[in-house]
């Protein structure tokens, strides 16, 4: 029998809900069990409503499920808001019942099984075995996870929450739930990670060394992972004044020669592009990470969107060469910023992480092997020290690509400016030292194509092609399978390398299908009209979602069968 | 040994004859001279306006950025390597106006950089508009019924912020400027100079003959710049005697010092380590 378990815990701001699904994770994860769990909140501190969703499964999962199985209100807005989504069978754990028990509700006192195991903040932790005990994992595991959760804290701590755990178990002892299962599933498939984790790694991994950024969501989270390791790792993080700060503050960092990276939301994207513009002028190597959420303006701050694709690859006046990754997993998130540290360096030029709130605030159970260079590479030119007083940061050469030094660390002097230059970095306006700079620059755009990976294909083959990029992968990737098993002949293609786009591979790719058609998280198919620019290429229909909301396999699936009716 | 003329490139100047710019750049290199630091040894960082043009036309390692940026610029190389040497031109327009903010924060950071800011009290890049530090009342093109807001005062707020070296200096004196910026450099911290410049082709009130008839130089007071209250008399003391020099100093600890991560040298010179890449995994 294979596990398909969804798991949703609704309460206000403040309730600890994303304490109940924390645990219910590493549970899973101890028991060698797949998770991919969603984070949903308001932007506020305290009140209104936020769930936790959590699937459980033995095989990896890539996207939420829409039915619920086990629904934990701890809120009575939880049931009225979630109950229609319950799945056959499916069971409301609450401490909110008005007219005692329904069929399908279990009432459990949380709140006065936490005071008796030793006070109400252990209430998450009652909650918690209650699940775990309607789905019939063995308190063992749950006594393990608990102690090594707050293995920090003192014994008494330890010892309170293994009491609120037994009650909670205990509280349920007598019921039986149809979708329990036997949990025995070997040893932990890999790691817990969210989208943020899988960034801040990936730059560690990357050798990042400076850091800035001002607070947005859901950006932050990346910084705050930066700095939580920042007593280890050779990296210092600051909070600059304003986004234009942050990304002027990498780019003094990178010049000075570190490897330097910012991240933000779109709207703080929108103040750095004037940053963006002197890093391509001056040809210094950033990494920006732009976590997108919806707009235009504030739009919704707790919310994910892909709609700032387009913007992105024009983003700052003028026309340069930069690169645009859209990673699709966490693991991608990882290796994307590998790959955007190494790039942005080895052709000078800035390279931007395309993400969103979505991959940040989600969390999956990894089990892809993630790179770890054993050395980084840092295309720092070291000829100048020869003959220092002949040296030009911006030679002409046929790659584009001209040697770059660090400041003060020989002879050779350098000379920059956000102004357009000779190739000794001075002032010019002469209409030859214009021509041959635009030319210079982009006469790297060549080799950065041949660097970008085509989109992965699944039955690249099939008559009908979904079309996405970025986080929405996942629930493609399981619209393909649930159509498949329906007999349909779909297939998809997922980018994760936006820019430069590979244009070649991708018209072969499409030129085989019958059709194709886009699935974005924006309201016009941004990547399909680029799709279109670079192709000529044509999409036959879009399934598009722009609620803010994550983006279910069956919305696609079932977009695809009206689509195609 | 260091030479003057070491200084010196064949880059062509853009500025106007006689402008003060002439009186800060000779200023600086006099001053960098005396400190024996070499063109290799110096990093220049500046903005857009006429005093960011300023590294152009000395042979030296620089970066000109963007219009009020140069600030965040100076705070992310000394962020990377704060074994560098910066100094940072500006001008009224480019340091309080357009990076007003920046300025604030690099004050309370106390970054250790030194400041020069090129104060002519009107944009000269853009041809005479009023800047922040235009007085009230003065007639532009633009302002054609006078400046009607008050002058950013750059003393006074650097010190209400806490600023460790807060000086004015005036183009038309190199010598006591030049004195300046040694004591500039040596502070350890954030250093700011105002620099009092006339603007030969757009600010006709504060000229030279304006400024030589008002300045005087608070060395020669025996003024002592430690105590605050007399610092912030001082900075705002303005129409027929205008102070120069040194207003307050005080040394306090650095961004720099403050960062943990910093105490083992600059964070560049530290080495890359996959083992504790891969023992985020465990």
């Amino acid at each position: 029998m294979s596990i398909d378990i969804t798991v949703k815990i609704g309460g206000e701001a403040g309730q600890g809900i994303q304490t109940v699904g924390d645990l219910l994770a590493l549970v899973c994860r101890k028991a060698g069990l797949y998770i991919m769990a969603i984070n949903d909140y308001e932007s506020r501190i305290r009140g209104g409503h936020s769930f936790f969703q959590i699937r459980i499964a033995d095989r990896p999962v890539t996207a939420p499920h829409h039915k619920t199985d086990l629904l934990v209100a701890l809120s009575r807005r939880t049931i009225d808001l979630h109950e229609k989504e319950l799945a056959e069978g499916g069971l409301i754990m609450t401490d909110q019942a008005e007219d005692g028990e329904k069929e399908n509700l279990v009432s459990i006192p949380i709140n006065d099984l936490a005071v008796e195991a030793g006070g109400k903040i252990t209430a998450n932790t009652v909650a918690a075995g209650v699940c775990l005990s309607l789905l019939g994992a063995p308190f063992n595991l749950y006594r393990e996870v608990l102690s090594e959760h707050f293995s920090k804290k003192s014994d008494k701590v330890i010892q309170d929450n293994i009491k609120a755990a037994e009650l909670g178990y205990k509280a349920v002892e007598k019921r039986v739930f149809h979708r329990a299962f036997h949990w025995d599933f070997g040893q932990p498939k890999g790691m817990l990670m969210d989208g943020a984790k899988a960034v801040a790694y990936g730059a560690l991994a990357a050798d990042c060394r400076v850091a800035a950024f001002y607070p947005m969501s859901p950006a932050t989270g990346i910084m705050a992972e930066l700095i939580a390791r920042s007593d280890v790792f050779p990296i210092v993080v600051e909070q600059a004044e304003d986004e234009i700060a942050a990304v002027n503050m990498i780019v003094g960092a990178s010049f000075a020669g570190a490897r330097a990276m910012t991240s933000t939301s779109g709207g703080g994207f929108c103040l750095m592009t004037e940053g963006l513009g002197l890093a391509a002028m001056s040809e210094t190597p950033i990494v920006i990470v732009n976590a997108q959420r919806p707009g235009p303006a504030t739009g919704l701050p707790t919310r994910s969107s892909q709609s700032d694709l387009l913007f992105v690859i024009r983003a700052s006046q003028d026309e340069f060469p930069r690169f645009v990754f859209a990673p699709g997993t966490v693991a991608e998130a990882y290796e994307s910023m590998l790959r955007a540290f190494d790039l942005s360096e080895r052709y000078q030029v800035p390279a931007i992480v395309l993400t969103d709130h979505y991959m940040h605030t989600s969390v999956w159970l990894n089990d892809t092997e993630l790179t770890v260079p054993d050395v980084v590479e840092r295309h720092i030119a070291d000829k100048p020290a020869d003959d220092p007083d002949n040296y030009n940061r911006f030679a002409v050469s046929t790659s584009g690509i001209s040697p770059r030094i660090i400041p003060c660390t020989g002879e050779a002097l350098i000379v920059s400016t956000g102004n357009e230059h000779r190739e000794d970095g001075h002032i010019s306006e002469a209409i030859d030292d214009r021509i041959a700079m635009v030319d210079k620059r982009n006469a790297k755009m060549k080799a950065m194509t041949a660097e970008m990976a085509p989109p992965e294909a699944l039955f690249g083959d099939a008559g009908t092609l979904l079309v996405g990029w970025g986080s929405a992968g996942g629930a493609i990737r399981e619209a393909v399978e649930l159509l498949r098993d329906e007999g349909y002949d779909a297939g998809a293609l997922l980018f994760a390398d936006i820019w430069p786009f590979p244009a070649d591979a991708v018209e072969n790719r499409l030129k085989q299908c019958k059709r194709f058609l886009m699935v974005e998280m924006n309201s016009t198919a941004q990547l399909g009209s680029l799709i279109r620019e670079q192709t000529g290429l044509a999409h036959s229909g879009t399934i598009l979602k722009y609620d803010g909301r994550p983006i279910y396999p069956v919305e696609i699936s079932d977009g695809f069968k009206r689509i195609m009716e | 040994m260091v030479d003057v003329n070491d200084y010196n490139n064949e880059y062509e100047n853009k500025w106007c004859p006689g402008c003060g710019n002439f009186g800060v750049i000779a200023a600086m290199k006099d001053a960098l001279v005396k400190q024996a630091i070499a063109p290799h040894q110096i990093l220049l960082i500046s903005g857009i306006g006429q005093a960011a043009k300023l590294p152009h036309f000395m042979k030296c390692n620089m970066f000109q950025t963007l219009h009020g940026r140069a600030l965040p610029i100076a705070t992310g190389a000394r962020m990377a390597n704060h074994d560098l040497n910066i100094i940072v031109n500006s001008g009224d327009g480019d340091c309080y106006g357009e990076g007003g903010n920046h300025f604030l924060s690099a004050v309370r950071r106390n970054v250790d950089i030194t400041l020069l800011v090129h104060n002519n009290k009107v944009y000269g890049l853009t041809k005479g508009q009023a800047s922040p530090t235009s007085d009230m009342g003065m007639v532009t093109k633009i302002q054609r019924h006078g400046v009607i807001s008050e002058p950013f005062a750059p003393l006074s707020v650097a010190l209400s912020l806490g600023a460790g070296f807060v000086a004015r200096g005036f183009a038309g004196d190199t010598e006591h400027l030049s004195y300046l910026i040694v004591e500039a450099m040596a502070h350890r911290g954030f250093s700011l100079i105002d620099i009092l410049q006339p603007c030969v082709s757009f600010n006709k009130v504060n000229t030279y003959a304006w400024y030589k008839k008002r300045v005087y130089k608070l060395e020669e007071t025996g003024y002592r710049p430690d105590d605050f209250e007399e610092a912030l008399r001082l900075a705002r003391q303005w129409g027929d005697r205008i102070p120069i020099g040194i207003v307050y100093r005080e040394e306090k600890p650095t961004f720099e010092d403050k960062i943990p991560g910093l105490k083992e040298g600059p964070i560049i010179s530290r080495r890359y380590d996959a083992s504790k890449v891969k023992q985020l995994f465990t």
